[in-house]
């Protein structure tokens, strides 16, 4: 009676869930689709706690009740440029979450083992369920409960790095150790050896042999990818933290976290095919870490990089109809979204047609600039996709690239034998006039120049983001 | 420096190199300036506005000469002139140094530096000194109101009460400067206008121009003029047989026929026979624009207007800047001045004679005592077009293939996909006992579903679908409550952080969730 009031609950959130990800296609229906993602967790806890999960349920709640508050204050006081941090952080929270969950069943289950039959009949809970179990389910259990704590494990300390690097905490430039990918291998093969082990004898030194190459690949791997490519590496470990719930779930003979987290490993492995295609790049080459160098002569690139003064960026844009703004990371890292945005509505008052053209790996995370500009109090009908946009350019008069390098690289489709041939980016030199706002002379992550800054139409508009705006701002009225 | 401005000696030349707006421009530069008297009479500038403008009017040719530092003029000086040419002062002037070598051989010699209009470099930084375009268009825009003064009917079709009249049939030879502007006006003045150049490149402008490109039926692959400085080069003998023969097919219909075609340092190519001149109307009228280098039609006679015995009027004119005086006058003093500005760079009324300047230096051709003829290639090249890739443009029936194609391939890679899974998810079904396999079939549901709910994901909430799918991946902390009442206090331990773990995730990623849901706002 109490484990079917219970799957019921679980029917209902496993919906809500699924609605809660669908409303996310429009702006507004996932103002109420977040809405049912929390009423479905709040649903399923509260049924587990009153059925399979009664025993100690003060414990839970107070648990539940910490743990709570701490979110709570994370999720008010976070900064939005600081979400992709927050997202990996999180991430490495389940991961080892995960490994305790899998932990606890083994060492449950080796208890269960011990136990004669008698005493067996006479379990309830969870060390009831493992206590029904045949030989062959012992076996898939074994190997359920191992991929739940291996992949836990490598979201755990793969998060902990990018958290690491996009907090700024770690160096952002990719890094191996010597040995480079031959390592990871040899964790793999430990990983896969002690698996063998460990379905045969049911021990804990396998296991924990395998946690630790677990762990290693976690940190080598996300170790050797730079910042530009944390778009890719955030959603891998997002998927992975849905895989690693999956895997819990099956050795927990838990249907609701196994369609829970095949939910989000499939969100999360979207994101990343999307992220990938956008830099068009294979997921292996990702993950592998770093651009290849090129692959023959690269063009050389003529001309001279002009600068231009704030007065000159104004005059321009007083005489412009319509302008589109190229947001990239160099935007979040000065802080200049509130200008941007302060820059959009004077000009939009002045009945300008001003759109923003997003790249779908601008910034840190999949999506970062939306969040970014909505929180500035851009109104998200002139934020524009790439595809959307890439067609309106050539009838633009300015555009302004802010802090992107790599996503408004021309050589892309000039140059076949650019590092970045191929990938698709946006073509914003077909607009009459281009300003690149841009601390420097440097190159972009990808290490390679950028013909854009060289182009007739180009001027440079040196200095920090942040600050040159400020100067904008003044001209502007 | 002071800059002098005689009066042209040639024979019926009405231009003057300096007018009273330029004179301003140029004392503003620091310059002082001085003009011959009555030296603007022709184009309409007298020595009044002159002198009202700051210029000092001296009487005799000889002072100016004496006077001036820098001496601006219209035509290559004669041989008097060329006596009063004196070191160290600059000439700024029309001035072949093919034709006229041997001038350029003496003022070089004299250590004068002479600066010929004709060699300015046709790069965009100097269009604004280039004379020769601007006096071509001045050319091809009387070549037209000259054709229509002998012309004895109307260029615009009209139907009247007296009966209709016919529009008339303009035909240009060669698309320059003088080209353009012939065909602009004729345009304008109503007639259907035809044009023809060698350089293909060049349909584009002639058809914004409102005429219709007369395009021959052969296929070579024609040099982009603009790789020549933008002059048309020397066509191919078949190339040539071909493009007379169109002539000679559209002849008939032409009532008036312009001729533009020049290639620098050579005769004009003959383009308008005799019999192309015999088959056309009675009163149709040829304005040969190439006159002075030998015409492109072989019955003109230079400086000339004849009438042939079939009743066609040939205009040989080489004067049609200066029959327009007031107009040339300006466009070329406003020329020369661009010229002096760049040459006066700090605006300190010195001149700083660059040779390192790709425009001055193209343009001196005696400098220093020495003859500076031919100059260096410029660095900037005018930038040619790249030849653009040809488009293969395919038919509906191969565009229909194509997607034929692409929809069985990618009902193949469909099928392929199918039939590995289902043999996979069959091959786990015969040695995974039936627990296993209901939740197999939740789990693979449950992706499925994923992945037909994700793609419908906006691009723009790819943050808040982040931070919401770590709020519900942390319901695994239902296996933690599971967990918790079970065993020993190890197990409770670690169940208890996952709790706390997982709580953290669930609060913090619904309500940032919420938080950055709530920015997004509409305009």
């Amino acid at each position: 009676m109490e484990f079917g009031f219970t799957t019921a609950a679980y029917v209902v959130s496993a919906v809500l869930f699924i609605l809660s990800l669908g409303g996310l296609s429009g702006q507004e229906s996932a103002k109420r689709a977040v809405w049912y993602g929390i009423v479905g967790m709040a649903l399923a806890v509260a049924a587990t706690l009153v059925g399979p999960g009664a025993g100690y349920w003060l414990l839970s709640v107070l648990m539940i009740i910490g743990g709570g508050a701490i979110g709570y204050q994370l999720a008010t006081k976070v900064q939005m440029t600081q979400m992709p941090e927050l997202v990996a952080a999180m991430h490495s929270l389940v991961g080892l979450a995960a490994v305790f969950v899998g932990l606890i069943a083994h060492i449950e289950l080796t208890r269960v083992m011990g136990m004669d039959a008698a005493t067996r009949e006479g379990l309830s809970g969870f060390a009831g369920l493992l206590a029904h179990k045949s030989g062959v389910e012992i076996s898939i259990l074994r190997v359920e409960l191992f991929l739940g704590v291996f992949i836990g494990a490598i979201t755990f300390t793969g998060s902990v790095v990018a958290y690491g690097k996009l907090a700024g905490k770690v160096d952002s430039v990719a890094k191996k150790l010597p040995g480079g990918h031959l390592l990871n291998i040899a964790a793999a093969a430990i990983a896969v050896v002690t698996l063998i082990t460990y379905i045969n004898t049911g021990g804990f030194f396998p296991l924990f042999l395998m946690l630790l190459a677990a762990l290693f690949i976690g940190y080598h791997l996300i170790m050797g990818i730079g910042g530009a490519d944390m778009p890719v590496v955030v959603s891998m470990l997002n998927s992975y933290s849905g895989w690693a719930a999956a895997a819990i779930g099956f050795s927990l003979g838990n249907d609701l976290l196994i369609v829970v987290g095949a939910l989000v490993g499939s969100s999360g492995a979207i994101l990343s095919y999307i992220m990938c295609k956008a830099m068009n790049r294979s997921f292996v080459s990702v993950i592998l870490g770093g651009f290849g160098g090129p692959q023959g002569e690269q063009m050389a690139v003529e001309g001279e990089q002009i600068a231009i003064d704030a007065d000159g960026v104004a005059s321009a844009l007083e005489e412009a109809d319509s302008v589109i703004i190229i947001p990239g990371y160099g935007m979040a890292v000065a802080q200049a979204q509130q200008n941007v945005a302060e820059l959009t509505r004077r000009l939009r008052a002045k009945g300008k047609t001003v759109r923003f053209a997003i790249h779908p790996v601008a910034g840190r995370l999949p999506g970062h600039m939306n969040v970014l500009l909505a929180e500035a109090k851009v109104p998200y009908d002139i934020v524009m996709e790439m595809d959307e946009i890439n067609d309106d350019f050539p009838t633009t008069d300015v555009a302004i690239v802010i802090g992107s390098n790599d996503i408004v690289n021309p050589a892309a489709q000039d140059d076949p034998n650019s590092p970045i041939a191929g990938m698709p980016v946006l073509e914003c030199w077909k607009a009459k006039q281009v300003f690149v706002s841009k601390r420097g002379q440097g190159t972009g992550y990808s290490g390679i120049e950028n013909p854009l800054f060289f182009k007739e139409n180009t001027r440079m508009f040196y200095g920090d983001a942040k600050a040159s705006l400020d100067a904008l701002l003044s001209k502007i009225s | 420096m002071k800059i002098g401005t005689p009066k042209e000696i040639f024979d019926g030349e009405n231009r003057v190199a300096m007018t009273p707006a330029s004179a301003l421009e140029l004392q503003k530069l620091g310059h002082d300036c001085v003009i011959e008297t009555k030296a603007g009479d022709a184009a309409g500038f007298s020595d009044k506005s002159y002198k009202d403008a700051g210029v000092e009017v001296v009487k005799t040719a000889a002072a100016l000469w004496k006077a001036a530092d820098v001496i601006a003029k219209v035509r290559v000086p004669d041989a008097d002139e060329m006596k009063r040419l004196r070191a160290d002062q600059t000439l700024i002037s029309f001035f072949s140094p093919v034709a006229d070598d041997d001038k350029m051989k003496s003022a070089a010699k004299k250590g004068a530096t002479v600066v010929a209009m004709e060699m300015i470099p046709r790069i965009s930084r100097a269009q604004k000194m280039d004379a020769l375009s601007s006096m071509a268009n001045i050319a091809g825009y009387r070549a037209v109101i000259e054709a229509g003064n002998h012309f004895p009917r109307f260029f615009t079709g009209q139907i009247t009460a007296a009966g209709k009249v016919p529009p008339a049939k303009v035909l240009v030879v060669g698309a320059g400067v003088a080209g353009l502007a012939a065909i602009g006006t004729a345009t304008s003045l109503g007639a259907i206008t035809y044009a023809f150049d060698v350089r293909p490149e060049v349909a584009e402008q002639v058809e914004s121009m409102g005429a219709q490109f007369v395009f021959l039926d052969f296929d070579e692959d024609q040099k982009d003029g603009s790789e020549t400085g933008g002059y048309a080069a020397v066509s191919s003998p078949e190339f040539a047989a071909a493009q007379l023969a169109k002539f000679r097919e559209i002849a008939p219909d032409m009532d008036i026929v312009i001729t533009t075609a020049l290639i620098p340092n050579r005769a004009a190519p003959e383009l308008w026979t005799e019999d192309m001149v015999k088959a056309m109307k009675p009163g149709s009228v040829i304005v040969d624009l190439a006159a002075e280098k030998g015409g492109n039609c072989k019955l003109t006679v230079m400086d000339e207007k004849i009438v042939t015995e079939n009743g066609v009027t040939i205009i040989g004119y080489t004067d049609f800047p200066s029959r327009m005086a007031a107009q040339s006058s300006t466009l070329y003093a406003t020329n020369v001045r661009h010229l002096l500005t760049d040459l006066t760079p700090d605006k300190d009324g010195k001149i700083n004679h660059n040779m390192e300047d790709d425009v001055i230096r193209g343009a001196t051709i005696a400098h220093a005592s020495a003859v500076t003829f031919p100059p260096p290639p410029p660095k900037i090249q005018a930038i040619a077009a790249k030849p653009k890739a040809a488009v293969v443009e395919l038919t509906p029936e191969q565009k229909r293939a194509n997607e034929v194609a692409a929809f069985k391939a990618q009902t193949k890679s469909q099928v392929t996909l199918l039939a590995v899974g289902a043999f996979l998810l069959l091959a786990v079904g015969l040695v995974a006992p039936a627990s296993f396999m209901q939740h197999f079939i939740v789990f693979v549901l449950a992706v499925f579903i994923g992945f037909q709910v994700i793609w419908g994901v906006a691009h723009s909430l790819h943050t808040p679908l982040m931070a919401v799918t770590n709020a519900i991946s942390s319901i695994i902390i239902l296996g933690a409550l599971m967990q918790i009442g079970s065993g020993s206090f190890i197990v409770v331990v670690l169940a208890a952080l996952a709790v706390f773990m997982t709580g953290i995730n669930i609060f913090g990623g619904f309500l940032v969730t919420r938080r950055m849901l709530a920015m997004f706002q509409k305009s």
